[in-house]
C-alpha cells in the first residue's frame, strides 16, 4: 500500500493525477468521466465522498468538488458525473476534457457518507446528478448485511425533469428487483417543481404515514430545497443526526 | 479596518490581514466577507475542498479571539462542524464565518490536519 502523507491544513493539499479513460454522455448536458490513477493504483474512498478537481481558469486555479459515482469496491476507473451549469466556467472546462487527458485533484473529501448497511429503515432522496454520491451508498448498504434476520428497508426517491436525467435508472431498477428490502421510486417533475414534489413525497411516506421516527435519511441536491427537506424531517421528530444531507 | 490574525498549527509563520469588510467579496469562494474569502483574497491559503460551499470541514478554524464578532453559524454549518476533527467550542468553518464589524480583531488557528486528509487515499 502506498500512503500519501497528510498535508498541513495551512498548505495546499496533496495532489493526485488521474487519466480520463472513458467519457459517457447520459444526456446532452450531463456527462460521466471515468478516471484512473497512475500505475494502476486504486483510490480509496467512502461511499458519498467527492474529489476536489483543480481547474485552471485564466491565471488562477480553482478547486471544485465532484462526487464519486462509482462504488469503492470496483477496481477499475472511478466515475464522476456532472451537468452543465449556465455560466459555469469550471464545468465548461470539465466538458472540454478528452480521453487521455490528465486531471489533477485532491481528496477524497466529505462527511456525507455511508460506510455500512443502515441498522434501521433508511430513506434516500436525490435530484438529478445528485444521485452520484447516493449510488455508491446504496451499493454499500445493500452489499453489507447489518445483522441476522430481515434487513431494514431502504427506499430511494430520485427526481429529474425528464427520463434521460434519471441517471442509472435501469441499474437502480435492477437493484430493486434483486434486493427485496430496496425500493426505487423514480419521479419526473418540471424543474421548478422538483423540490415541491420531493417534499410532498417525503412528507407522505415518512411523516404522515405513521409515527415511526427511528428512520435515517440521506438527502442530496441543489439549493434550498435540500434544507426544506431536512427541516421537514427534523421538524417531524427525526433525530438531527439521523438526517444526513449534502447541499450543492 | 478589521484585523484577522492567522496562526498555523503546522508551524507556518503567522499572518496578519487588515481589511475593510465593506469591500467584500475579496475572492470567489465561501461567503463574501468570510474568513476564507478574506484569506484567499489576501493571498493566504486555506483548504476548501468543496469550493467553500459548506459541504466539508477542510476550512475548519479555531477562533481564539473575537468569536462573538463573527456572524452567527447556521444549522448547516453546525451539522458540518460536528464532523470536524479537533472540534472546540469556538470552532467555525472558514467559508461560513463572516466578519462584518469594521473594528473586529479576530485571531484564528488553522488546525494541522483535517479529517479528510488523515486517510490513506491511495493503495496499490
Amino acid at each position: 500500500m502506498t500512503a500519501e502523507p497528510p498535508p498541513a491544513a495551512g498548505a495546499k493539499g496533496a495532489t493526485l493525477g488521474a487519466r480520463v479513460e472513458k467519457i459517457f454522455d447520459h444526456a446532452s448536458d450531463t456527462r460521466s468521466l471515468f478516471l484512473s490513477l497512475a500505475g494502476g493504483k486504486h483510490l480509496r474512498f467512502i461511499p458519498g465522498q467527492f474529489i476536489s478537481i483543480l481547474i485552471p481558469l485564466g491565471d488562477e486555479t480553482r478547486s471544485r468538488p465532484y462526487s464519486i459515482a462509482s462504488d469503492p469496491e470496483h477496481r477499475g476507473p472511478f466515475e464522476i458525473c456532472f451537468n452543465r451549469v449556465a455560466g459555469g466556467r469550471g464545468v465548461a472546462w470539465m466538458f472540454e476534457r478528452r480521453v487521455g487527458d490528465t486531471i489533477d485533484f485532491s481528496g477524497p473529501f466529505g462527511a456525507f457518507t455511508l460506510d455500512r448497511a443502515p441498522e434501521v429503515e433508511a430513506g434516500f432522496i436525490a435530484e438529478g446528478t445528485a444521485i452520484a454520491p447516493i449510488r455508491p451508498m446504496l451499493k454499500r448498504a445493500l452489499a453489507s448485511s447489518p445483522r441476522e434476520g430481515a434487513p431494514p428497508r431502504i427506499h430511494l426517491i430520485h427526481a429529474a425533469p425528464d427520463r434521460e436525467h434519471l441517471l442509472y435508472a435501469s441499474e437502480l431498477g435492477e437493484m430493486a428487483k434483486k434486493a427485496s428490502n430496496f425500493s426505487y421510486e423514480p419521479v419526473i417533475a418540471p424543474a421548478e417543481k422538483i423540490y415541491d414534489r420531493l417534499f410532498e413525497l417525503a412528507q407522505a411516506r415518512w411523516v404522515l404515514s405513521d409515527a415511526d421516527r427511528t428512520r435515517q435519511f440521506y438527502i442530496c441536491g441543489v439549493g434550498k430545497g435540500v434544507i426544506r427537506l431536512r427541516d421537514l424531517l427534523r421538524g417531524a421528530g427525526y433525530e438531527r443526526r439521523a438526517v444526513h444531507y449534502e447541499q450543492w | 479596518m478589521a484585523k484577522l490574525r492567522i496562526q498555523f498549527e503546522n508551524g507556518d509563520p503567522e499572518k496578519i490581514i487588515e481589511f475593510d469588510p465593506a469591500k467584500a467579496p475579496f475572492h470567489h469562494d465561501g461567503k463574501p466577507g468570510s474568513i476564507l474569502d478574506v484569506m484567499l483574497g489576501h493571498g493566504v491559503h486555506l483548504e476548501h475542498a468543496c469550493g467553500g460551499n459548506c459541504a466539508c470541514t477542510t476550512c475548519h478554524v479555531i477562533v481564539r479571539q473575537g468569536f462573538n464578532k463573527l456572524g452567527e453559524s447556521s444549522e448547516q454549518e453546525e451539522d458540518m462542524l460536528d464532523k470536524a476533527p479537533g472540534l472546540t467550542p469556538t470552532s467555525r468553518l472558514g467559508c461560513q464565518a463572516v466578519i462584518e464589524d469594521p473594528d473586529a480583531e479576530i485571531v484564528i488557528t488553522v488546525p494541522r490536519y483535517t479529517i479528510n486528509q488523515v486517510s490513506e487515499a491511495v493503495e496499490e
